[in-house]
């Protein structure tokens, strides 16, 4: 904390001696009364602005005078309001909605000016409009699959939970709902994600250049802000697909100061077993709920919760049960004009559950957390903004509990070690404009993780619990030594990493600017999973004496640039980054109901680089964006010492998210009042992928073999999608308003390979190499209702 | 166990999925030496019906050739003395009795019997699998490894995932106090590793459902096998490896190395460092197991 004082004290000297006030408040959405994230607050006389902040607070501090400001946001109207600056001014705006549309309309091209001048780079935005515009499988809007089409964003193909940013893995993303973290991002082994579009005000997704006010996860930041609940009226809005229906209601429980919004959103079971006689059932279901209450001008409270689930039921021989659910309080308090902040307390956890009649068990593993944050926003000068905070997590992890489901199953209970961690962090970010041409962010996080006692610890001889066997040139689990038991409040281990960000614009011209960045992050928890893409039933596992953390260092530099008078804008970045102790498993690692894992783990590393071009057009009838990414993801395990010789000989292989060639073309086009086109085309270099170099036979079996890993590809992947929204007429004495959309998946019915196997066909018994494709041509119809 | 756990996953996948039958240029690796050495052991009979069956590696679509004309292939057991040696061994030499198959058994026109009785292996019997071929020189070692009967083994009414399935229900009782593997054998290629973490000494069954297509009449036979860590592990692997990928929960390829090597020129196998030519080795696994088998008549 002593540094956060030592800087604001620097910082004063910029105010010393100059007559200046502050003009700060709220921007709220005049129909609604929500906030509203990313508003442009400009004063063109002084070439200077800001930007609402996540609650749509913002604070801007000027010399005295009489100034005409302006605020601004794609999708409303803009106001002018003239400002005599005599005195620290209070200002709450509402905006109103320009259209009667469903959804407003996609990019946020006012906040991509803005962005030009900002040090921020690496980030996109979607908003709600967005992902519900864009045509996914199934008719089912989708916050993940969005961020698909963006540049540096992949996922392992259909039917795959999660996604990877700039070649990194799905468990580096921080997944942020109303600022508590997500675990699994994914309903039904990744067909849908777990976000409801309906309850969703704004997506961001930070891909490099992340802010100290961020951390714990190396990849990139997804943050999801929900609605607040409308405050000025009851609304209802709602949808009805082919695989999912969902409702959801708002409205003020004390006008203009309380509001609530309740969503739910539930799959029809049977979903994807309609072929089959036998008794069967697969459906998610979640509900989110938001209570906010605005005390008085200084301080909001909110209350905020979700709860997804998924189950499996086959045959009662086996169901399945698993999801994630999280309850948040937050504090909005302003101390002053200037100084914002905001408290959260969050619990979340995920459950996995399983039952296996058929073996006579029943299984449940998870992850809890306790999470604490408190952050301050500083808006000292309008050049000048300090942010800073703390935050401290206390998690608990169940990697298994095992029992007998019924009294004749053999099966012995057994919990698998406890594993309880926690992990704290104080930051300080200083976002500041230099010169008129030059801003800059930067900061440093100072992160520090506890690895607390558990039941049991395995000691191993020379403290490694890996063996290698210099003749059979295998890695093997070791034997431990002995079991002891330590206390709960003991520390195992602990880390403690220094995390400095920086970021840099330069502007050219008010259409140019280049922007560099750096940045390093840490992570300590990782999930254990050796397939392509993470399953539901993949358990977390904190660092600790064997698993050290993971170290990112990234690098990123851009060009921004508006052209043909801002309709189109232009961003192009090349980025390279190396991760240190990338988790790799031994062949043959066995990572579920595994007590010791650290007995097949080795310490790895992993570096990834590319290029990304993001094409926009921001304006007309006819919007959308072409990106292009080229890049490389690899990893190695190098060997310990020169007796060993690492996974893969110790040579780089490329990770199983290595995507060389990435296109995605997103076309919208709003012909009139009734109709509006959206368009899709993605085209990917296959997912790395393993061909046997030979088979043999052993015991009737045939074994194909592989040599070194990841070499081949699978097919390039790519399809084009299309839908059509159809706004019927409203009538004028009805409250009514409701939309058709109709959408084609993979119009030409590509079979994209999502696996090719190799084995023998059963009934031949000849060799025969097998394609796998998940969805072909797949059209849907959804129907969305708002009264 | 872990297996459950995937069949799970994967099945779910693939309900929406569809599957077809591609042309794929597969890469070609030289040939390699396949050794099938799973001996079973079966203690109610008076000699142990070995068989070792050696062949080559071939690119995936080509079939499989046999080796023949092995000009030295031995067993080598007894029990090792304290220091791990085994001196006063007993040899079991073998050869190829239908020419061209590529499956050697004891060689009946030894002046002494060549085969190996069951009444002599204890569960610290050691044994060594020597052969020579084309001027290089393998061996593998194994202990004898146990296993326990079935208590029963009756046809169950139930399915997991499709109508056609046939469910047996195997029971059998953990062998007491000490750390078991067991290798089912459902026949059809089929195997199922199981290790007794979570039914320590506990009487367990559990239900299998064969996806063949099996008609009332059919007789189908369980065994189950003993196993070592070792084997469990290798059978683990290569039961993952033959089946394939399954799309996003793919596991990691890799190359199912066993417990045969390439000894040429090394006196003492214990002191041999392999770093320097990590791609010289041969594959399949040599193990000596004791099976109990039960058959059952499909109703």
């Amino acid at each position: 904390m002593k540094k956060i004082f030592v800087l604001c004290f620097l910082f004063s000297s910029y105010l010393f001696g100059q007559e200046k006030f502050t003009l700060s408040g709220t921007v709220l959405e005049e129909a609604t009364g929500e906030t509203l994230i990313g508003v442009n607050v400009i004063i063109p006389e002084l070439k200077t602005g800001t930007i609402t902040n996540e609650y749509g607070f913002y604070s801007i501090t000027l010399p005295e005078g009489t100034y005409l400001v302006q605020f601004s946001s794609l999708g409303f109207v803009s106001q002018q309001k003239s400002i005599s600056l005599t005195q620290n001014t209070t200002l709450t705006i509402s905006l109103k909605n320009d259209t009667e549309q469903l959804d407003e309309v996609v990019i946020t091209a006012d906040v991509e000016r803005a962005n030009i001048k900002a040090p921020q780079m690496s980030v996109n935005t979607l908003t709600a409009g967005t992902i519900k515009s864009i045509p996914v499988v199934l008719g089912e809007a989708d916050v993940i699959k969005s961020l698909l089409l963006l540049p540096g964003v992949t996922n392992a193909g259909e039917g795959s939970s999660g996604f990877n940013v700039r070649g990194g893995a799905v468990d580096q993303n921080l997944i942020l709902l109303d600022e508590a973290t997500i675990f699994n991002s994914s309903h039904l082994f990744g067909f849908f994600s777990v976000f409801n579009p309906d309850a969703i005000k704004d997506v961001k997704l930070f891909k490099g250049s992340i802010p100290s006010r961020y951390g714990g996860r190396v990849s990139s930041v997804l943050e999801i802000f929900q609605k607040e609940g409308n405050s000025k009226a009851l609304k209802f809005n709602g949808g009805i697909g082919v695989v999912a229906s969902r409702l959801l209601a708002e409205g003020p429980i004390v006008k203009d100061k309380a509001a609530f919004l309740v969503g739910g959103r539930a799959s029809y079971a049977h979903l994807f077993l309609p072929l089959f006689d036998i008794k069967n059932s697969a459906y998610f279901y979640d509900l989110n709920t938001k209570l906010n209450y605005r005390i008085n001008e200084n301080n909001n409270i909110f209350l905020s919760g979700y709860f997804g689930r998924d189950l499996f039921s086959i045959n009662d021989s086996f169901v399945n049960v698993y999801g994630n659910a999280l309850v948040n309080f937050r504090w909005n308090h302003i101390f002053s004009d200037k100084l914002f902040s905001n408290l959260s307390l969050i619990y979340s956890d995920y459950y996995y559950g399983l039952e296996l009649d058929f073996v006579g068990f029943e299984w449940n593993s998870g992850i809890q957390n306790f999470n604490l944050k408190y952050d301050l926003k500083h808006y000292l000068t309008d050049k000048l903004q300090i942010n800073y905070g703390i935050n401290n997590i206390y998690y608990s992890f169940n990697p298994g509990k095992i029992k007998p489901n019924n009294s004749e199953s053999g099966i012995v209970e057994e919990q698998l070690i406890k594993k309880y961690g926690n992990e704290s962090a104080i930051y300080v970010d200083v976002e500041q404009d230099i010169t008129s041409n030059l801003s800059v962010e930067y900061g440093v996080r100072l992160s520090h993780f506890i690895r607390f006692g558990q039941d049991e610890i395995n000691v191993y001889e020379d403290n490694n619990p890996v063996l290698f066997d210099t003749f059979t040139l295998v890695y093997s689990e070791a034997e431990p030594l002995e079991t002891i038991a330590s206390s709960r409040s003991d520390q195992l281990k602990s880390y403690t990493n220094f995390e400095p960000r920086i970021s840099a614009a330069y502007s050219i011209n008010e259409d140019l600017s280049v922007k560099a960045s750096y940045t390093r992050l840490s992570q300590y928890l990782h999930l254990l999973s050796n397939t392509s893409s993470p399953t539901p039933l993949d358990v977390w596992t904190p660092s600790g004496p064997y698993v050290k953390p993971q170290l990112l260092d990234q690098y990123a530099f851009g060009i921004f640039k508006n052209l043909k008078n801002r309709t189109y804008t232009l961003e192009a970045e090349v980025y390279y980054k190396n991760i240190q102790n990338r988790i790799d498993y031994i062949d043959g690692a066995n990572l579920i109901a595994n007590n010791a894992i650290e007995q097949v783990i080795l310490n790895g590393e992993a570096r990834a680089y590319g290029i990304e071009l993001l094409l926009r057009k921001n304006t007309g009838k006819l919007q959308g964006w072409v990106s292009y990414t080229v890049s490389k993801s690899e990893q190695r395990t190098p060997p310990r010492n020169e007796n060993e010789i690492g996974i893969n000989n110790g040579e780089w292989y490329n990770t199983p998210y290595d995507r060389p060639h990435d296109i995605s073309i997103y076309a919208n086009y709003s012909w009139n009042k009734k109709w509006t086109f959206n368009s899709n085309f993605v085209f990917q270099t296959g997912r790395p992928t393993n061909y046997p170099i030979g088979q043999f036979v052993f015991q009737d079996v045939v074994v194909p073999y592989y040599g070194f890993r990841n070499v081949e590809r699978l097919p390039a992947y790519h399809r084009i999608d299309v839908s059509a929204i159809y706004v019927p007429t409203q009538k004028e004495d009805k409250n009514w308003s409701s939309e058709w959309v109709f959408s084609i998946y993979n119009v030409y019915n590509r079979k994209n390979a999502a696996s090719i196997n190799f084995r023998q066909n059963e009934d031949t018994g000849v060799n025969e190499a097998v394609r796998t494709s998940i969805f072909g041509i797949v059209p849907s119809v959804t129907y969305n209702f708002k009264f | 166990m872990n297996r459950f756990f995937y069949i799970v996953a994967i099945t779910t996948v693939l309900f929406s999925s569809c599957e077809d039958v591609i042309e794929v240029d597969v890469p070609t690796d030289e040939a390699r030496l396949v050794i099938d050495g799973l001996i079973r052991v079966d203690t109610t009979q008076e000699f142990v019906n070995v068989k070792v069956k050696i062949t080559k590696t071939t690119s995936f679509f080509e079939n499989i050739e046999t080796v023949s004309n092995i000009p030295t292939i031995f067993i080598y057991y007894g029990v090792e003395n304290e220091f791990g040696e085994l001196i006063n061994g007993s040899y079991s030499n073998l050869t190829e009795l239908n020419s061209g198959s590529g499956v050697y058994e004891p060689d009946p026109t030894f002046s002494t019997d060549q085969r190996i009785r069951t009444n002599n292996l204890v569960e610290e019997t050691a044994f060594w699998l020597i052969l020579e071929y084309e001027d290089r020189r393998y061996a593998a070692k194994t202990y004898y490894a146990t296993s326990v009967k079935i208590d029963d083994l009756e046809q169950g009414d139930g399915t997991l995932f499709n109508e056609d399935e046939t469910e047996v229900i195997i029971s059998y009782t953990d062998q007491p106090d000490k750390e078991n593997f067991y290798i089912f054998d459902f026949g059809f290629g089929n195997f199922l590793p199981s290790e007794d973490t979570f039914y320590q000494n506990q009487p367990f069954s559990f239900s299998y459902f064969y996806d063949e297509d099996l008609e009332a009449g059919d007789e189908i036979s369980v065994s189950i096998l003993g196993a070592d860590e070792d084997f469990y592990t290798y059978m683990n692997l290569l039961i993952e490896q033959s089946e394939g990928g399954f799309g996003p929960f793919e596991t990691p390829a890799a190359t199912v190395r066993g417990n045969i090597f390439d000894v040429t020129g090394i006196d003492n196998i214990n002191q041999y460092n392999n770093v320097e030519q990590p791609d010289n080795f041969p594959l399949g696994y040599f193990a000596f197991v004791q099976e109990f088998k039960q058959t059952l008549v499909i109703e």
